[in-house]
């Protein structure tokens, strides 16, 4: 469905992706690991188009292209058939928890204001928060906000969900609620690629497991090989060193 | 000292038909001054390096020089500009010293505001987080949408405070039209005064009903303010 | 269309320049009588005291709403009248008084706001730091909260210091000659012509003294900062 070939990706001097591959099925939930600096966020970026890779391409569906030249009509085609989940949320503060996730319906996509006010409700009532409908982001808790922002992503019905970090901005306590939602989502059939460090959710949910380091993938396969019989002495060393920091057992 | 109350009185009744005019200057400038300064503020952060440039040192002239000396210079270059253009380029026949000098007020006073604007504008702009924009693209909006939906909503409202004291100083800065003989709040003062050398008194009146516009001002800002800033309030859960 | 001249712009720039000092005099004049006044003010809003603090924030809200003419046309004809029922004689004092009472009435306001924004940008732990490692209250204040209430200052501190500097120029109208009066003397002798190349003159004037200002804060705020660390190459990710 979702194919990336060869991406590169450098800010001036530093090369942060240096050809990276995946690919993604229908159904499929990734997850990508690695210390930070790997580059496994930027990557997410650029399959969104929020970064420009400098090179690389995409397949997606019927669409080809190169990354580094895709025209506008190509990026817009590519946004609408996904969705971005943020770190920070970057929920818009100007609207309410509804309004928000109506934005990407009713300006971008332009579905009738009824329809959209209906999916908005009922993806805010997916992700928990039907009773926040009126609500400013200022006036929410961090893991009510990025329920909003999940929420507006899936409002969109994505063929692909992109999370970046979605819960390294949340206090230990609110980690929760968000990742519940998310294995929600995992279990109703979303596609979704996720970058995360949150080894639990990886080994629990996640159908494929990336492992970065230094701007290409090191190891990749199903949860239990990364996790339980990793190959590379950089996996063995990165996991060794987060599940110890982490308190987590294997 | 003793204050002629009487005449007081009815300076006062005098100053408040300078008050339209006052007025009248203040919303027609920000009228054109805010699009304009507006465009001036995107188009720094945009490409052309010529026009940028040409910008800065607009934008640093008018900021570095008085209004008064502005004044002084547009009200004695205007004239005789725009009559050499309708009489010896158009041939018209028109008076153009017949011209009602609030005009020129107009052209001073957006020329100037168009410049303080552009920079307040500028920051406004810069303190929406890069990630609002970066959202609002990432669910499918185009960069226009994104731009009247989401970015300028909430740059206005955090340069509602520089509109506001822009605004008050524009409103100061319109004391200085009696310099182009246009009938404001303060050049009808200056001339009740002169009949009988009250200066004090019309001065004192006026000072009372500058504060008292100035108050107005202000006012009408601080409601916008709370409207326009809704979603800023804080918990109520 | 008039001649214009451009060569008499440089020719009036000499003879303008003659008047700098009176100019430079009323601002500093103004920056001290301002500043002290200010300072009070300042301390009005800081402190406690009720009483105080109204005063203060009145005083700094009718200053806000009121054009520097008026208040210089209230000073130069209201002050000598006002000041006769104490039985104090202000007839014969130069314009430059008039003018310099004006501005530190206007500037006062100005310097107390940044006065009182620097006061509260210096976090309270930094005294607490200071008097918990032994220093005196005053070495506290005077090593380390003050240094760092100047730099943050700086910014504010310059840009009433420009306004002064522009607004100072209405002091012609009271008949002051400084190198604004100048310029209208100048026109006046000329029975108006060459008026557009003394503005213009004085334009030079007037822009090259606040772009002199702003580049001059600016060198004394990079002294005054501590070293910042060299930025990161690249831009961050993951």
């Amino acid at each position: 469905m979702l194919q990336v070939k060869n991406v590169q990706k450098a800010f001036g001097e530093n090369q942060v992706l240096r050809g990276v591959t995946i690919e993604v099925k229908k159904g499929d939930i990734v997850v990508i690991l690695g210390p930070s600096g790997s580059g496994k966020t930027t990557l997410l970026r650029c399959l969104n188009f929020l970064e420009r890779a400098d090179g690389g391409t995409m397949d997606f569906d019927e669409i080809h292209t190169e990354l580094k030249s895709a025209s506008k009509a190509v990026v817009s085609k590519v946004r609408k058939k996904t969705a971005f989940v943020f770190q920070n949320y970057n929920l818009f503060q100007n609207k309410t928890a509804l309004e928000n996730v109506m934005e990407g319906l009713a300006v971008a996509r332009k579905v009738p204001k009824e329809e959209a006010l209906a999916r908005a409700k009922a993806a805010l009532d997916k992700v928990g928060l039907s009773k926040r409908y009126d609500y400013y982001p200022s006036q929410l808790s961090g893991g009510q906000q990025q329920r909003v922002g999940i929420a507006r992503a899936i409002a969109v019905n994505p063929d692909v969900l992109l999370f970046d970090e979605p819960t390294s901005a949340l206090d230990p306590e609110l980690i929760g609620e968000v990742l519940a939602v998310m294995k929600k989502l995992a279990k109703e059939g979303a596609t979704m690629i996720v970058v995360t460090h949150e080894m639990t959710f990886a080994q629990e949910v996640a159908s494929k497991v990336i492992f970065m380091d230094g701007g290409v993938i090191v190891e990749q396969g199903s949860a239990e090989q990364i996790f339980t019989k990793p190959k590379e002495e950089r996996t063995i060393q990165f996991l060794r060193r987060v599940l110890k920091d982490y308190d987590y057992v294997i | 000292m003793q204050l002629d109350t009487q005449f007081m009185l009815t300076t006062f009744l005098h100053v408040l038909q300078g008050i339209p005019v006052t007025l009248n200057i203040v919303v027609v400038t920000l009228l054109c001054a805010a699009p304009l300064g507006f465009l001036m503020a995107v188009s720094k952060s945009g490409e052309g390096k010529i026009g940028r440039r040409i910008i800065a040192a607009y934008v640093s002239v008018i900021r570095g020089t008085p209004v008064v000396l502005q004044i002084l210079f547009l009200y004695s270059l205007l004239p005789t500009v725009l009559n050499y253009l309708i009489k010896g380029v158009l041939g018209l026949s028109f008076n153009i010293f017949t011209i009602d000098p609030i005009f020129y007020a107009y052209v001073v006073f957006i020329l100037n505001t168009t410049a303080v604007l552009s920079e307040v504008f500028r920051s406004a702009l810069s303190t929406v987080n890069k990630g609002q924009l970066e959202a609002a693209l990432s669910i499918g909006m185009s960069a226009p949408q994104a731009y009247v939906r989401i970015i300028i909503p909430q740059a206005l409202v955090s340069a509602l405070p520089n509109i506001c004291n822009t605004t008050v100083s524009l409103l100061k800065s319109t004391s200085l039209a009696f310099m182009m003989t246009v009938k404001d709040i303060t050049a009808i003062a200056k001339i009740d005064a002169s009949f009988g050398y009250n200066y004090l008194e019309a001065y004192l009146v006026i000072f009372v009903v500058y504060i008292f516009l100035c108050s107005g001002v202000q006012g009408v800002f601080h409601l916008t303010e709370r409207g326009a800033a809704a979603y800023k309030k804080p918990a109520v859960s | 269309m008039r001649p214009f001249h451009p060569q008499y712009i440089f020719e009036a720039l000499p003879q303008l320049i003659l008047y700098l000092p009176v100019t430079a005099a009323i601002v500093i004049g103004t920056v001290f009588f301002g500043s002290l006044l200010g300072i009070f003010l300042a301390a009005g809003r800081i402190r406690r005291g009720r009483v105080g603090r109204v005063f203060a924030n009145l005083y700094i809200y009718v200053i806000r709403c009121v054009p520097s003419i008026v208040l210089l046309f209230l000073i130069y004809y209201g002050l000598p009248e006002f000041l006769n029922v104490f039985g104090i004689n202000i007839n014969d004092a130069g314009k430059g008084f008039f003018v310099i009472t004006t501005f530190s009435l206007l500037f006062a306001a100005s310097m107390a706001e940044v006065f009182r924004s620097a006061y509260e940008a210096v976090d309270r732990g930094q005294r607490e730091a200071a008097v918990s490692i032994g220093l005196t209250e005053f070495q506290a204040f005077y090593r380390i909260v003050l240094p760092q209430c100047v730099r943050v200052a700086i910014p504010n501190f310059t840009n009433a210091l420009v306004n002064l500097m522009k607004e100072g120029s209405l002091a012609y109208t009271i008949g002051l000659i400084d190198i604004m009066g100048k310029g209208q003397l100048m026109i006046g002798q000329n029975h108006g012509s060459y008026s557009l190349e003394i503005y213009l003159a004085l334009f030079l004037l007037y822009w090259g003294l606040t772009i002199l200002v702003e580049k001059g804060a600016g060198i004394w705020e990079r002294r005054l900062s501590p070293v910042k660390q060299e930025k990161g190459g690249a831009g961050k990710c993951s």
